[in-house]
Parts: C-alpha cells; sequence; structure tokens
C-alpha cells in the first residue's frame, strides 16, 4: 500500500513537471527539498533510539550478529562496483545507488540531491524493485537455502515492510536477527552513500 | 556528513528524550516526508526535457543496479551463515524436520 502510495507520488510530480504549471507550494517543496531530508533523518534517528530492545540482543548474539548485515553490505557493495563496470559510469555513484539496500526512499531522494535526478530515479527504482521482489524471494529462499539468507534481499527494509513477510517464513530467531539487520543496515545506508559519493 | 550527524542526534533524542507514546506521530512525520521528498524528485525529474528519451536506459540500469546487488547478498549471506552459524542451521532443519 505504501509502496503505491510513493509511486504516486513520482507520478504525480513528474506529471506536474512536465506540464509546466507553476503553484507556490509544489515549488516550495521542491526548492527546499534538503529540509525536507533532514526531518526525514531526525525522524528516522528517533525511530532506531526507540528500538530499546534490541541494542540489549547484541549480547545474546555476540559478535556472530553482524554476519548478515556484514554480508548484506558486502553484497550490495561489489554489485555496485560491477554495476558500474558494465554500464561505465563512476563506481562511487553505483556504489551509492546500491548502498541504499533496499531503501528506496532514502536512497533516491538523497542521490538525487547530491548528484543529480537521474541517478536518484535509478537508485529509487532499483531499490524499489529490491523491496518489491523481497516478497517473493523470501519464500524461495527460505525453502532452498537457510532462514538466514531470507533477510539478504530484504536489506535495510527487514525492519518493517518485508518483516511480516521473513516472520510467516522463517522462525522468531530470525526476525530477531532481520529487526538487528534492519537497524544496522538502516543505520549504514546514509553512511556508506555519502562515504561513496566522497569517493569522487 | 550533516545528514549523519541529524540522524544521530535524532537516535539521541529517541533514546533519552522522546516518549515511546508518540512512535506513531513519529511514523506520520516519516512517512510524510518521504512522500513530499518523492514528490520533490518527480517535479525535478518532470522538469528535465530529456527525461523521455532516458527512461528506457533508466529502466534497465535500474534492473541490473537492483539485480547484481541482490544476488550477491543472497550468496554471500547464505555462504557466511553456512560457515560461521551452522549450529543455528541445524537446529533450523530439526524444525522442518518437526
Amino acid at each position: 500500500m505504501i509502496v503505491l502510495f510513493m509511486i504516486c507520488a513520482l507520478g504525480i510530480g513528474l506529471l506536474y513537471g512536465m506540464s509546466g504549471i507553476e503553484l507556490t507550494f509544489l515549488n516550495f517543496i521542491s526548492n527546499h527539498s534538503n529540509i525536507i531530508l533532514y526531518i526525514l533523518m531526525f525522524s528516522v534517528g528517533i525511530s532506531i533510539g526507540m528500538q530499546k530492545g534490541i541494542f540489549s540482543k547484541i549480547k545474546e548474539y555476540h559478535i556472530k550478529i553482524f554476519i548478515i548485515p556484514l554480508g548484506i553490505i558486502a553484497g550490495s557493495f561489489l554489485g555496485g562496483i560491477i554495476c558500474s563496470l558494465i554500464l561505465k559510469i563512476p563506481i562511487g555513484y553505483g556504489t551509492a545507488i546500491t548502498s541504499g539496500m533496499g531503501w528506496y526512499s532514502l536512497a533516491g531522494v538523497t542521490i538525487s540531491s547530491l548528484v543529480s535526478a537521474e541517478f536518484g530515479s535509478i537508485a529509487f527504482m532499483s531499490n524499489l524493485m529490491r523491496e518489491m521482489f523481497s516478497f517473493i524471494l523470501i519464500p524461495f529462499l527460505a525453502g532452498h537455502f537457510n532462514y538466514y539468507t531470507c533477510i539478504a534481499p530484504a536489506g535495510a527494509t527487514s525492519e518493517d515492510t518485508t518483516l511480516p513477510i521473513i516472520l510467516k517464513y522463517t522462525n522468531e530467531e530470525t526476525v530477531v536477527l532481520s529487526v538487528f539487520n534492519g537497524v544496522i543496515c538502516s543505520l549504514m545506508v546514509p553512511f556508506l552513500i555519502s562515504s561513496c559519493l566522497n569517493m569522487m | 556528513m550533516d545528514v549523519i550527524i541529524i540522524m544521530c542526534l535524532g537516535i539521541l533524542a529517541g533514546r533519552f528524550l522522546v516518549s515511546r507514546r508518540i512512535r506513531k506521530g513519529n511514523e506520520f512525520i516519516s512517512l510524510t516526508c518521504t512522500f513530499l521528498l518523492i514528490l520533490s524528485m518527480g517535479i525535478t525529474l518532470g522538469r528535465n526535457e530529456n527525461l523521455l528519451k532516458d527512461l528506457s536506459s533508466l529502466g534497465l540500469s535500474s534492473l541490473l543496479f537492483f539485480a547484481v546487488p541482490t544476488v550477491l547478498s543472497i550468496l554471500i549471506v547464505f555462504f557466511l551463515t553456512q560457515k560461521f552459524m551452522k549450529k543455528k542451521n541445524s537446529s533450523q532443519k530439526n524444525e522442518v524436520d518437526k
């Protein structure tokens, strides 16, 4: 539902931009996207800070709890390098796009603000595809791979949108790891995007 | 870098200052900002005169940027969890057997 809502927002924006109509409110939003991004980041920080139970779980799993987010980040980063080489674009841009790890809204708007609307659009669509295809991939991975691997396609969304499907096809232990992974990946997304773009 | 600093300030606020009762309100703010930012991105894209020409290439690029990192993430996580979290795997097998 939320995914459809966001696609509608993109569609409305596209139509407005193409129409040439000038509306003060929409122009204000378009010209002040940085401030909106700051509000979003503060709000995301509050969400992460509120999940107190997650921090205590780290003690139970020790260092192994980092294996899954590490694997996802490594796979996404490596994938960004390969895509950059195939498409002949700067590696910093490619790795920044894949550093979204499914967080299509943040990756799209951040890269759009810091690089260009075209790269922002690629980041938005590719990360949106990652989230949508996760709903198909998770049941398959639960049956043919192992439960932990179900978290891999979800990436940063494993703590929210894809969590219900992980809960349905795996067990409680994997769900805890999934939430933890989502927190770590969500925390890393802005950091990785900035770092990749700073490589330029 | 400013984006990270602001998020860290948000984490501190969420951990020590903000009441858990405002969780719903915070989710609404987050969703509204996401909506407005995507709308803004759409406006910027729509104003680009070469947009329609670029769309076909953007679609294919997006597909590539989705597929390659997703497949690699799956393979790396599978390899790492098989190697380092073997004990957990056997318990999963037992659950399936049940």
